[in-house]
């Protein structure tokens, strides 16, 4: 028996390794068929990201609210959507969770507390302030998690939304997925302060800056913010910084990057290989183990990509159904 | 010529955890800014006359750059000229390392430093034998003393213009060497503290039941951070040589019969803690000290940086006189008591 030196037990930390695996897993694949034409719209592929939609996700339930962004995927996934659903979803077809007329941008679930990715930057975070305004009017102990990306930073929604927040005492937490680049802009070109942090003091919130590459320190981090955040103390921010393995949107032929800054990252900067590194040398987990979860997300998403192609597409009489929802 | 003087200020410095589970401070770019214009106004009227400055992306160099083009359409040169390093931003503590180095070989008389402790660490570890002049902008912020930054820049302009002797100048400062399988890996300013988290995560200490092991090199009870549990049970100066050991366990075991007793300690900004203290004893210059602690993390100046396991050899050895500081009371003192700063500025010529 090897002593736990996580603050995770064994089940959780394998979960946690599951739950990354199987949005880098979900990723690739569309990083794959999209190339090849089969999906419709745009995607925005969350690769290298994924310890910071789980590290902060594991400590929410489905009273939780979340509000995405584009890059919605691996927040969905681990706020346990339906991984079938959500690929059926961005293939267009009527099984999806939003009956394929929303796609990759507009994935949402509210039985699970998603309350939707967003095409429009900045969204998510009026609506997480309405979503915990109700929270704390019900009394509920809910919190919600809205996520923007350092370019959407910058939108006035966002700045509002945190001044809103801190004047109504809201149990909300502001993400700040810092992945280096606006699009293709780097941050120093469009950003005033080199953190988050300052915008989020400027309103009366405290911030903290973490490696968003670390699962454990995003999860220890996050942790703590939520907790407050659910016993009154009021709306926090959380600046994770990340790596972005693919472009902003598919297709993105990335000119702005520097030669072998991906290889690199993927080298260096892989959040899965990085956990996956610590879980086995300490000895918590055998190799084994993790394997077999590879293979057990492989099928998965082979099968959600083999139901999404076999299911129909929306009719034309689908048009005008699912236009309004109520929650 | 006069004297270059290198400034490294980081933008990235007090942004941690302890903003949620603490009180602490998050001083803004703005604010950080200003500082290194307090800074450069008290080294102009000292008589440097140029500067080099680590660059970054975080916003404190075009606050600068404001402040300069401010003062120029004025008609006044109030600051010196700077020269920001030719080198690479990564955003990551490589940058200070990166600078530091780079200010030594370039041959500055000294290095003013914005940051907390672990911006100082990062610093220490590549200056060399250049001093060291501290501002506290982290968040402990043991080892930077805390002082209006003016003053710490009028103290390193006398001091590096060769008004005030270089005896009374600088001063020698402890360090702790952290060795792992032989070879030193890290360096700790203030304190080592081995915790039972074998994962470095959010960094920050807060957690008491983790703590086992600390070893500091001064132990004062007027700071604030893990030094401040030594400082509360036997206060060691900066001055003298060797440090302290203390052994902790958990708090919860704090009763008669365990020999542990509880000391309540300020272990991050208004956040006391009950620490169980097992026993404590000096720990010699010079000595290397092999924690008991088999596997756990090791925690530098506050901030957890190393895992380890059972497989790694793990010592630590304090050294006396390792680098060297600018004694801002000191300068002030000597400049008060011979009328340093009457009459009118000029700018001076010293040895590189």
């Amino acid at each position: 028996m090897t002593d736990n030196p996580y603050p995770l037990d064994k089940a959780d930390l394998l979960q946690a390794y599951r739950t990354m695996r199987t949005i880098r897993e979900f990723e690739e694949r569309l990083h794959i068929d999209f190339a090849k034409g089969d999906i419709p719209g745009f995607v925005h592929l969350y690769a290298g990201e994924e310890a910071c939609a789980t590290g902060i996700m594991m400590h929410l339930n489905d009273n939780d609210r979340i509000a995405s962004t584009h890059r919605g995927h691996g927040h969905c996934i681990a706020k346990g959507v339906d991984v079938h659903e959500m690929m059926a979803e961005i293939y267009g077809r009527s099984t999806g969770a939003c009956r394929g007329k929303g796609g990759s941008m507009h994935i949402a679930d509210l039985s699970k507390g998603m309350m939707g990715a967003n095409g429009i930057l900045g969204a998510g975070a009026p609506l997480i302030c309405g979503a915990a305004l109700a929270a704390k009017f019900r009394g509920d102990g809910g919190v919600g998690i809205t996520f923007v990306g350092d370019g959407a930073s910058n939108q006035g929604t966002f700045l509002e939304s945190m001044n809103l927040a801190a004047v109504w005492n809201l149990p909300v937490v502001f993400v700040v997925e810092n992945n280096g680049y606006a699009e293709s802009t780097a941050m120093e070109w469009a950003v005033s302060c080199d953190s988050y942090i300052d915008r989020a003091t400027g309103f009366g919130l405290p911030g903290v800056t973490v490696d968003g590459t670390d699962f454990f320190a995003v999860h220890e981090a996050a942790g703590e913010i939520i907790r407050r955040a659910r016993e009154g103390g009021g709306p926090a921010l959380l600046e994770c910084n990340m790596v972005r393995f693919y472009g902003h949107f598919e297709g993105d032929a990335q000119t702005y990057r520097a030669k072998g800054e991906v290889e690199s990252l993927r080298a260096n900067r892989d959040c899965i290989k990085l956990l996956a590194q610590r879980l086995t040398e300490t000895g918590i987990v055998a190799p084994a183990e993790l394997e077999t979860i590879d293979r057990e997300v492989n099928a998965l998403i082979e099968d959600a990509v083999r139901c999404a192609k076999a299911a129909p597409l929306p009719v034309a009489a689908d048009l005008l159904k699912d236009v309004y929802v109520a929650y | 010529m006069a004297p270059v003087i290198g400034i490294i200020a980081n933008p990235v410095s007090a942004r941690d955890i302890r903003r949620v589970v603490a009180n602490a401070a998050n001083l803004q770019i703005a604010d950080r800014a200003n500082i290194v214009l307090r800074v450069l106004a008290a080294l102009r009227a000292c008589g440097v006359t140029d500067v080099l400055m680590m660059p970054e992306h975080g916003g404190i160099g075009r606050h600068v750059a404001r402040g300069l083009s401010r003062a120029a359409a004025h008609g006044e040169a109030p600051y010196p000229a700077i020269h920001p390093l030719p080198m690479p931003v990564t955003g990551t503590v490589a940058d200070t390392h990166r600078a530091a180095d780079s200010m030594r070989r370039a041959g500055v008389a000294a290095i003013v430093v914005l940051g907390g402790d672990g911006t100082h660490r990062a610093v220490v570890a590549h200056c060399g034998a250049v001093p060291m002049a501290g501002i506290s902008t982290g968040t402990n912020n043991a080892f930077p003393e805390h002082r209006e930054p003016t003053i710490t820049g009028l103290a390193t302009g006398l001091a590096v213009t060769g008004r005030v002797p270089e005896h009374i100048a600088f001063a020698a400062n402890k360090r702790i060497d952290v060795s792992l399988d032989g070879r030193v890996a890290e360096i700790a300013l203030v304190d080592v503290a081995l915790v039972t988290e074998r994962y470095v995560g959010a960094r920050a200490l807060w957690k008491p039941d983790s703590f086992r092991e600390l070893f500091v090199t001064f132990a004062d009870p007027e700071v604030i951070g893990m030094s401040a549990i030594a400082g509360l049970l036997e206060p060691v100066t900066r001055e003298e040589s060797g440090g302290l050991m203390v052994r902790l366990g958990a708090p919860a075991s704090g009763t008669a019969a365990s020999g542990v007793t509880v000391l309540r300690a300020p272990i991050a900004p208004g956040l006391m803690a009950s620490v169980g203290v097992a026993d404590w004893r000096r720990m010699p210059a010079g000595v290397p000290f092999v924690p008991e602690v088999k596997a756990g993390s090791i925690a530098l100046d506050g901030e957890r940086e190393i895992a380890f396991s059972a497989q790694d050899r793990v010592s630590l050895t304090l050294r006396d006189d390792a680098f060297r500081t600018v004694n801002v009371g000191g300068c002030m003192q000597y400049a008060a008591q011979y009328r340093l700063l009457t009459g009118a500025p000029a700018p001076v010529t010293a040895e590189l």
